[in-house]
């Protein structure tokens, strides 16, 4: 019984409201589509079960006819599954520096001829990395001096890759990674996820974190538990993440320095790539992509199947016993004797 | 063997026509393929002013205010929704003085649920700067629109923060109309105050008349500043009094978008309630064909059910019909 009630449940109409004609198809209950016969009293007739028998099927057939048609005009269809399966990919929460430095080149200019900002290079990069592997779920996240939530997470890669396109047009202010961070940790959402989860860093720098920020991120990096990548795109000349300052080693003077310290100190997997360059990056995306190979639940959805053939199939065999019963009309009293055995009788049954 | 039924009048009886006109049509309902026609579709540029002029709650939803900012939204996730699929929508912010592109135009079917979600997502917290340069961000967008070869639809309460200044709105330097689109007015027509947050993003009250700046003070003074109290052309060109005003208060600038409207090109519509895109923006944008089919089923179907109810009702009718005439005569 359950099994049937669910199968009405995962049941929809495209034209629901058309269903209120079904009562139509109690009509045949009362009316016949057969010729009448004036007969002076049914009484004269000896009781007859196999023409009532007929009666009844042909009255059903026509019952069956018009509720299918009725079902078939409403369009019915049965909800699409989503079935989850298994495969191999990760919950990926990229974040995204939009300052206005990722405009340069690598090598601090404004890009001239065939010289490639630091914002194309990730675009075209990150763009083939998104949909190179089929299961895995994409957030992006951008950053500048506030953080914004461009796409949740999501496993439509047309998408994903359409807001990558986005990421070389000009920037915006400055680099406030550490609400960044936030938001794109909250992109993985609050459950205990059931896939590796990567949280990925594309910058051109790095900022301070104010230290209050930095306790709310340590919670968040212990509860969410992701593998951490810094994609550093550092220009030329400018101090590494391990290059230590001349002078005092401060957050301020070596904001990298101290981001990459803050980072090692999270306990979550990490791992930092400094990029001088278009291939440095292209390497570090491959080594990532090498590194994630877990399996993930993934959700393959099942279309929604089209029900309006099979109501029209009902419709036609209830039209066509109808249709039957019409040819196999006689007269009373007109047909030749031996013949008239069985037909008569279906007469007085309508 | 020979049935002796009355084939002819059988075969000539319009019911049996009827009802095999009907199985016909039903059966032609396995056989006939869905027209194939081109429906009108859009490709949109969808930006959201995120201003702090776009918390003041002077919507309502449920019978509790709803901030603007909130009931754009609504009106966009629904305006998204009912877009034909293969329409493609981008979606951009605005604040400060220029549009911020999230994404690139999407198609609404196949990524709806990642656009719904980022239309959703949001929020004022996303705004880089305060201010709020509506003319130079329209500007901009519509620039921003005819690259992605898409019609705009900018929705906005028209509060410029800081006030323009008494040159007034800046020329449009593009060219008129090449970018058709929808400017959306946000907001009520009566004065409301704005809300105030604090740097962690709480609510703490509202803007004050001291809070914001009353007056643009920068460029030429205005006409009438000769007349102002304390005026002096080289020490106080705007008069020595601070300025007053009501720039803490927000109502929906309309005449202002009008005038942005007609600077640019675009149409007017000011926003009342989710469903009230739709209509506008199919007057105001492109139409581009996107592939759609027609089910004829539907149209053979409803033909073939009056033609059964046909062959079923007559005979009682008649029925009636006849005895009627008989008790008249």
């Amino acid at each position: 019984m359950s099994a049937v009630l669910d199968l009405i449940a995962r049941c929809g109409a495209e034209r629901p409201a058309l269903l209120w004609l079904l009562p139509l198809a109690l009509l045949p209950l009362v009316a016949a589509p057969r010729r009448r016969t004036p007969l002076p009293s049914l009484s004269a007739v000896p009781a007859d079960p196999l023409s009532r028998a007929l009666d009844g099927a042909l009255r059903a057939a026509a019952c069956l006819a018009l509720a299918g048609l009725v079902v078939g005009l409403a369009g019915p269809y049965r909800n699409g599954a989503e079935v989850t399966r298994t495969g191999i990919g990760a919950e990926i929460s990229m974040l995204i520096d939009r300052s206005g430095s990722m405009n340069e080149t690598f090598a601090g200019r404004q890009p001239s001829g065939a010289e490639e900002s630091k914002a194309a290079a990730s675009r075209r990069i990150l763009g083939d990395f998104v949909g190179s592997r089929a299961h895995d779920l994409f957030a992006v996240t951008g950053f500048s001096t506030a953080p914004m939530l461009v796409l949740p997470m999501t496993d439509r890669h047309e998408a994903v890759r359409a807001a990558i396109r986005a990421i070389d047009r000009p920037g915006l202010d400055y680099t406030n990674v550490g609400r960044g961070l936030a938001l794109a940790l909250a992109q993985f959402g609050s459950g205990p996820g059931t896939a590796s989860r990567v949280l990925l860093l594309v910058s051109d720098g790095a900022a301070v974190i104010d230290p209050r920020v930095q306790d709310a991120l340590r919670a968040a990096f212990a509860k969410v538990r992701p593998n951490l990548y810094w994609l550093f795109l550092r220009t030329k000349g400018s101090p590494g993440i391990a290059d230590r300052p001349a002078g005092e080693d401060t957050p301020q003077a070596a904001p990298e320095r101290h981001l990459d310290l803050f980072f090692k100190s999270l306990g979550a997997p990490y791992r930092a790539f400094e990029a001088e360059g278009p291939e440095a990056v292209a390497a570090a995306i491959r080594q990532i992509e090498g590194l994630e190979r877990d399996p993930i639940p993934y959700i393959e959805r099942r279309p929604r199947r089209d029900l309006t053939g099979a109501a029209y199939a009902a419709a036609l065999l209830g039209l066509v016993l109808l249709i039957l019963g019409k040819l196999a009309e006689a007269d009373l009293g007109r047909a030749p004797a031996p013949a008239a055995t069985r037909a008569p009788e279906r007469r007085i049954a309508a | 063997m020979r049935l002796g039924l009355p084939w002819r009048r059988n075969l000539g009886g319009w019911r049996f026509r009827a009802l095999a006109a009907a199985g016909l049509l039903v059966l032609a309902t396995f056989l006939v393929p869905p027209l194939r026609l081109s429906r009108d579709g859009v490709r949109l540029l969808a930006v959201v002013d995120i201003t702090g002029s776009m918390n003041v709650r002077d919507y309502a939803a449920e019978r509790r205010p709803q901030s603007r900012l909130e009931a754009a939204k609504a009106a966009l996730r629904r305006l998204v929704a009912g877009l034909p699929c293969g329409s493609q929508v981008a979606l951009g912010l605005f604040t400060e003085r220029r549009p911020f592109l999230l994404f690139e135009p999407v198609e609404v079917c196949a990524e709806f649920a990642p656009l719904d979600g980022a239309i959703a997502a949001l929020d004022w917290r996303m705004a880089w700067e305060a201010d709020s340069r509506v003319s130079a961000g329209l500007y901009r967008a519509v620039a921003m629109a005819a690259e992605l070869d898409a019609d705009l639809v900018f929705v906005t309460d028209g509060q410029e923060a800081p006030p323009l200044p008494a040159t007034g709105t800046p020329p449009f330097d593009g060219r008129v109309g090449a970018v058709r689109g929808l400017i959306v007015g946000a907001g009520g027509y009566a004065l409301s105050p704005i809300p105030k947050f604090n740097d962690r993003g709480r609510e703490v009250g509202f803007y004050a008349e001291t809070d914001v700046q009353q007056e643009n003070r920068f460029g030429p003074a205005p006409a009438d500043a000769e007349s102002r109290e304390g005026y002096n052309p080289r020490n106080a060109p705007f008069g020595s009094s601070a300025a007053r005003g009501t720039e803490h208060l927000s109502a929906l600038r309309e005449a202002h978008l009008k005038d942005l409207a007609a600077r640019t090109g675009l149409a007017y519509a000011h926003l009342d309630g989710p469903d009230s895109l739709a209509a506008p923006l199919s007057a105001a944008a492109t139409p581009r064909p996107v592939p759609g089919r027609l089910d004829l089923r539907p149209v053979l179907g409803a033909a073939a059910l009056l033609l059964v109810l046909a062959a079923h009702a007559a005979g009682p009718l008649r029925a009636r019909g006849g005895r009627l005439t008989l008790r008249k005569a």
